[in-house]
C-alpha cells in the first residue's frame, strides 16, 4: 500500500503545491437489542481512500472505493484544485513523520467472539426490561471499529495508524399513562472492552432514575442559577466554547477575527480551558491528525482569557499561529477540517457541597442527551435534574434544556469544582456534515449564574 | 448481484436479500464568499441480509473484491441471530416516480460554480460585510435490491442540493440566515432563497427583547419542521411496537385539530427521499397518517408490518440521520420520506396582519435532544422576529421556546395558512410541505 501510494505521489505531485493520499481500511461489529429483539446484528467491511491537492490556496478532493483507479483520482483532485486555485498556498511549516503507530490494548474487542458480546448485551437487555413494570422497551447498543490507516504527502510523511474505537449504551425506556421517559447509561473507549463489562449496578441505577423521571414535574421555564455534573459540564464547555474555538470558524472572517482576538476575557480569572489528544485509552485519543501533525494539549483560555485555537494546516498558516494536530475526518469520504479531541474545563477549588449550599433557588442538572451550537448561542439538554432550593437538593424535575451566549454564559460561571471527571460515550461530534466524530469530553461540577431553561 | 445470492444459498442460506448502492456526488463550496473547495465522491458497496438455521444474518462491504468475505461474515452473523420472522420483498411491479433530471446529470462544473456565485453577489450586494457561504451539490445515485424470493429492481436517481448562508457579526452579535433546496429535479428556486435570506437579514437585524410566558407564536414552515420532527417517532411503527410512542392505542381517534390532515408521501415529486421501493425492495407510497386530525396509519419496514400485522408502507430505510444520505452499514429500519401537511385557508399576510402581538419563530436549534417520542421539544430560537401590531420589529434571540407536538396541533392551534411551503435543511431528511402554523400559549423563555 505505502509504495503505491508514494507512486502516485512521485508522479503527480509536482502538479500542484501540495498532495496527500489517504487510504482507509475499518472492521466493525455490531449488536443492538430494541426491546425483546436483537434488530441488528453485523459485520462491515469498509475500504476506500482519497486524495486531496491543493494549488494556488485552492482544494480539490476526490475519494473513491476503487484503489484500482488511485492514479486517476489523484489527477482529477489535483485539476479540480487548479480549477479553484487563484491565490496563494498556506499550510503551516510541520515536519514531515515517518511513523507506524500500532495497537496497545488493555483489552482487544476483536478477541471477544460475537456470541459473547450477544450474551453479555443480552443479559443487560434483560436486567432493564425484568426492572419493573413501568419499562416499556429498551435499547441496548454496542460497536466496535478497528481503523488502519494510511496517510502520505508529497512533503514526504509516510503514516500507517491502527485504532480501535468502541461505545454502546444500556437505556431503558418508561412509560405510564401516556407518557414516556428514558434514562441511560454509555460507555466507549479506544483501548478497553472492559469498559463494557460490569455496568450492572449503574444499569439498575438507570432504570431507577427513568421511573422516577415519570412521576418528575415539568421544570418552569426561566433564568435560574444552574450547577452543572461533570458530565454535562463537558458538554457544556464543548458546545459553549469548543466549536467557537475551531480554527475555521475564524480564519477567513475579519470579523469574526476582531471578537475572537487572543487575549481577549470569556471567563473569571479562574477558568483554563484545553483541548487535549493526548490522554490514551479516550475516544478523543489522536496521534497523528489526518494531515499527519503530532498531537497536543492545546489551551484554549488560560486564566480566562482566549489563549488558542484549534487550527489545521491552513488556518494556522493563514492566521499565523501554530498548528495544533486538529484536523480529523470521519473517514475517507471526507476532507480533514478542524475538529476538538478531548475537550476540558480545568478543576478549581470549590466543593460540590459549598456550590449547592450556596444557591438559594437553581437547578442541578445531571449527564446530557446532546448539545448543539451555532458558534454564538448554544443549547444542551440535561439527562435529568433537580431543583436546588434554599441551598439544599429538592425534588426531581424533567425536561431541562438549557440555553446560553459564549460571551456571557462562561463569564457566569462562578465556582469550579475540584472533582475533574472526564466521560466517553457511544455518540461523537457533528460538522460539515461529518458525523459521528469520537471525541471525549470533561470538567468538574460547575455553577453558572442567570442560565435560561425552556419550560412551561 | 445474482453472484451473491448464488453463493450465499451455496453455503446454505435458506432465503437472502441483497443491497447495491453505488453513487458519485460532485459539489462546489465556498467559504468566506469565496471558492474553496470542489470534490469528488465516488461510493459503492454492497450489503447482504440472509437466513440460515431460521436466523438472520447481515454483513456490508465496500470491496468489490471482497465479496466472498461478505457472503462469510452475514453466515457467521446468523449463528447468533435473531430469529426471522418476516419474509424479504417477492416479485412486485415497480414504477413510478420518475427520479432522473437529466439537467443535473449534464451540470457542469462552472455552471455549478456560477449558481454559487450568483447567490453570494446578490447577497454581497445586500450588504457586504456578510460572510457567505454557498455550495452546488449534484448526486448520481444507483439502487438495487434483489432477493432470493423474486424482487430484482434497479433505481437511478439524480439529486440536486443548493445552499447559500451568510453570518453577519456587528460587535459581538452574531446574525445567522440562509436558505437551502434538495430535490431529485434541478432548482430553479436558488434567487428566491437569496431574497428570503436578505429579508431576514433585514428584519433580523436589530435585537429586542421579549418577555417570557404563554406566548402567541407563528411557526414558519423551517420551524414546523423542527417541530415535526418529535412527530416522526410517535408515528414509527418501531416505536409503537415498542408501546413508548403516545399514539400506541389511538389508531382511528382523534389526535389532532380537525384541520390537520398529514403525509408521508414517498412519492412527492422531486422530493430528496422519494423513490420507487425502498431499501428493503418495498414500493413507496403516499400514506396518510392524519386525515382532518385523524390517526390513519404508522409506518412500517417488513419487520415492524410482520411483528404488528400492519400494512407495509415503504418505509424500511437505511438513512443516516443528520446527513442526508443512505449508509450501508446500516440495517433498514423504519423511517420518515417526505412529509406534506395541509393547508388553511388563511393567507399568511392576512395571518400575521391579525396577529397583533407574538413572536415569529423561523428555526429553532436543539430540538433532536428533547424527549422526541413524547413528543416534547424545548430549543433555542435561532431566528425569530417579535411581531407589534401585526408588524416585525425586530430579532428575538437568547430565547427558548418549548412545547409538545401533541398539545400545540391540538388545543394550541389557532390558524393555518393557505400557503404550503417546501422546506428541507442539511440536515433534515427529505423534503417538507408545510403551511405557516399560528399557534396560542407558546411557552416562551428569555433573559431578564
Amino acid at each position: 500500500m505505502k509504495d503505491r501510494m508514494e507512486q502516485v505521489l512521485k508522479k503527480l505531485s509536482s502538479q500542484c503545491d501540495y498532495l496527500e493520499v489517504h487510504v482507509e481500511e475499518t472492521e466493525e461489529s455490531r449488536v443492538q437489542f430494541t426491546g425483546p429483539e436483537l434488530t441488528d446484528l453485523g459485520k462491515k467491511v469498509d475500504f476506500g481512500g482519497n486524495v486531496r491537492a491543493l494549488n494556488k490556496g485552492g482544494w480539490g478532493f476526490a475519494s473513491f472505493n476503487s484503489i484500482d483507479r488511485i492514479e486517476e483520482f489523484a489527477q482529477l483532485a489535483i485539476d479540480q484544485a487548479t480549477l479553484v486555485g487563484k491565490d496563494k498556498s498556506q499550510l503551516a511549516d510541520v515536519e514531515p513523520v515517518k511513523a507506524d503507530v500500532t495497537l496497545d490494548l488493555k483489552s482487544d474487542p476483536r478477541e471477544v467472539p460475537l456470541e459473547r458480546k450477544v450474551e453479555i448485551f443480552r443479559a443487560y437487555n434483560k436486567q432493564v426490561l425484568d426492572h419493573h413494570e413501568d419499562v416499556t422497551s429498551s435499547t441496548v447498543r454496542y460497536f466496535d471499529r478497528f481503523h488502519k490507516r494510511y496517510f502520505a504527502n508529497s512533503e514526504g510523511a509516510m503514516i500507517y495508524q491502527e485504532r480501535i474505537d468502541l461505545g454502546g449504551v444500556v437505556a431503558a425506556m418508561v412509560a405510564r399513562d401516556g407518557d414516556s421517559q428514558s434514562f441511560w447509561v454509555g460507555f466507549g473507549s479506544t483501548d478497553d472492552f472492559g469498559v463494557a463489562l460490569g455496568l450492572e449496578g449503574k444499569v439498575t441505577d438507570a432504570c431507577n432514575v427513568a421511573i422516577e423521571k415519570l412521576d418528575a414535574p415539568k421544570v418552569k421555564g426561566g433564568e435560574y442559577t444552574v450547577v452543572l455534573d461533570p458530565r454535562l459540564a463537558g458538554v457544556f464547555v464543548h458546545e459553549a466554547f469548543g466549536h467557537l474555538s475551531e480554527a475555521d470558524n475564524v480564519y477567513e472572517d475579519k470579523n469574526l477575527q476582531k471578537v475572537m482576538v487572543l487575549g481577549r476575557e470569556f471567563g473569571r480569572p479562574f477558568l483554563n480551558v484545553y483541548d487535549t489528544g493526548l490522554d490514551k485509552g479516550l475516544r478523543g485519543h489522536v496521534v497523528y491528525d489526518d494531515e499527519g501533525v503530532p498531537t497536543e494539549k492545546t489551551y484554549l483560555i488560560t486564566d480566562g482569557k482566549l489563549s488558542g485555537r484549534l487550527h489545521s494546516r491552513e488556518t494556522a498558516g493563514k492566521m499565523g499561529e501554530r498548528p495544533t494536530g486538529s484536523a480529523r475526518c470521519i473517514d475517507y469520504r471526507y476532507p480533514p477540517v478542524c475538529r476538538m479531541r478531548n475537550t476540558c474545563i480545568e478543576a478549581g477549588e470549590s466543593s460540590f457541597d459549598d456550590m449547592i449550599a450556596g444557591t438559594k433557588l437553581g437547578i442541578y442538572a445531571i449527564t446530557a442527551s446532546g448539545g448543539q451550537t451555532n458558534g454564538e448561542m448554544f443549547t444542551f439538554t440535561a439527562g435529568t435534574a433537580f431543583m436546588i432550593r434554599e441551598g439544599k437538593l429538592a425534588e426531581r424535575v424533567r425536561d431541562v434544556t438549557l440555553t446560553g451566549n459564549v460571551f456571557q454564559t462562561l463569564k457566569g460561571i462562578d465556582m469550579l469544582g475540584d472533582d475533574l471527571g472526564i466521560h466517553d460515550g457511544p455518540g461523537g461530534c457533528g460538522k460539515a456534515g461529518q458525523f459521528p466524530l469520537p471525541v471525549s469530553d470533561g470538567s468538574p461540577h460547575i455553577r453558572i449564574q442567570n442560565v435560561v431553561i425552556g419550560g412551561e | 448481484m445474482k453472484k451473491i445470492i448464488e453463493k450465499a444459498l451455496a453455503k446454505g442460506a435458506e432465503r437472502c436479500e441483497v443491497f447495491y448502492l453505488s453513487s458519485l456526488d460532485t459539489e462546489v463550496e465556498y467559504e468566506a464568499s469565496k471558492l474553496k473547495n470542489l470534490s469528488n465522491t465516488e461510493e459503492m458497496g454492497f450489503a447482504l441480509r440472509l437466513v440460515k438455521d431460521g436466523r438472520m444474518g447481515y454483513a456490508t462491504t465496500t470491496k468489490a473484491d471482497g465479496l466472498d468475505r461478505l457472503v462469510d461474515d452475514a453466515i457467521a452473523t446468523s449463528a447468533c441471530g435473531e430469529t426471522a420472522e418476516f419474509g424479504f420483498a417477492g416479485a412486485t411491479d415497480v414504477t413510478g416516480a420518475e427520479l432522473v433530471d437529466a439537467r443535473i446529470k449534464e451540470l457542469s462544473i462552472e455552471e455549478m460554480m456560477k449558481r454559487s456565485e450568483d447567490a453570494i453577489a446578490k447577497l454581497l450586494d445586500y450588504e457586504g460585510e456578510i460572510n457567505a457561504e454557498s455550495g452546488t451539490k449534484r448526486r448520481i445515485q444507483t439502487v438495487s435490491v434483489e432477493t432470493s424470493e423474486g424482487f430484482e429492481s434497479t433505481q437511478e436517481r439524480t439529486l440536486y442540493q443548493f445552499y447559500i448562508s451568510g453570518r453577519l457579526i456587528e460587535g459581538d452579535n452574531m446574525l445567522d440566515a440562509g436558505g437551502y433546496y434538495g430535490g431529485t429535479a434541478m432548482d430553479v428556486g436558488g434567487p428566491k432563497l437569496v431574497d428570503e435570506t436578505i429579508a431576514d437579514f433585514r428584519n433580523g437585524r436589530t435585537n429586542v427583547d421579549v418577555s417570557s410566558g404563554p406566548t402567541t407564536v407563528i411557526l414558519t414552515p423551517r420551524a414546523v419542521a423542527d417541530v415535526m420532527m418529535t412527530m416522526n417517532y410517535g408515528v414509527n411503527g418501531s416505536i409503537v411496537e415498542r408501546k413508548i410512542s403516545p399514539l400506541t392505542d389511538k389508531m382511528g381517534e382523534t389526535i389532532f385539530d380537525e384541520r390537520v390532515s398529514l403525509y408521508d408521501d414517498g412519492l412527492m415529486e422531486t422530493g430528496y427521499s422519494s423513490a420507487r421501493f425502498d431499501d428493503e425492495g418495498v414500493p413507496m407510497q403516499r400514506t396518510t397518517l392524519v386525515e382532518s386530525g385523524v390517526l390513519r396509519s404508522f409506518l412500517t419496514d417488513l419487520r415492524t408490518a410482520a411483528k404488528l400485522d400492519l400494512p407495509l408502507t415503504g418505509n424500511g430505510l437505511k438513512l443516516k440521520r443528520l446527513i442526508q444520505t443512505k449508509e450501508l452499514g446500516k440495517m433498514p429500519t423504519v423511517d420518515i420520506t417526505n412529509w406534506d401537511m395541509a393547508g388553511g385557508e388563511t393567507p399568511y399576510a392576512e395571518m400575521l396582519a391579525g396577529v397583533g402581538d407574538g413572536v415569529i419563530v423561523d428555526s429553532i436549534m436543539g430540538i433532536m435532544m428533547g424527549n422526541l417520542v413524547a413528543g416534547d421539544f424545548a430549543g433555542n430560537v435561532v431566528l425569530g422576529f417579535k411581531v407589534e401590531g401585526g408588524k416585525m420589529v425586530g430579532r428575538v434571540k437568547d430565547t427558548m421556546i418549548a412545547g409538545n407536538v401533541y398539545k400545540l396541533l391540538k388545543g394550541q392551534l389557532v390558524d393555518l395558512s393557505s400557503e404550503v411551503t417546501r422546506v428541507g435543511l442539511m440536515g433534515f431528511i427529505g423534503s417538507h410541505n408545510y403551511p405557516h402554523l399560528l399557534l396560542k400559549d407558546v411557552s416562551i423563555s428569555s433573559k431578564g
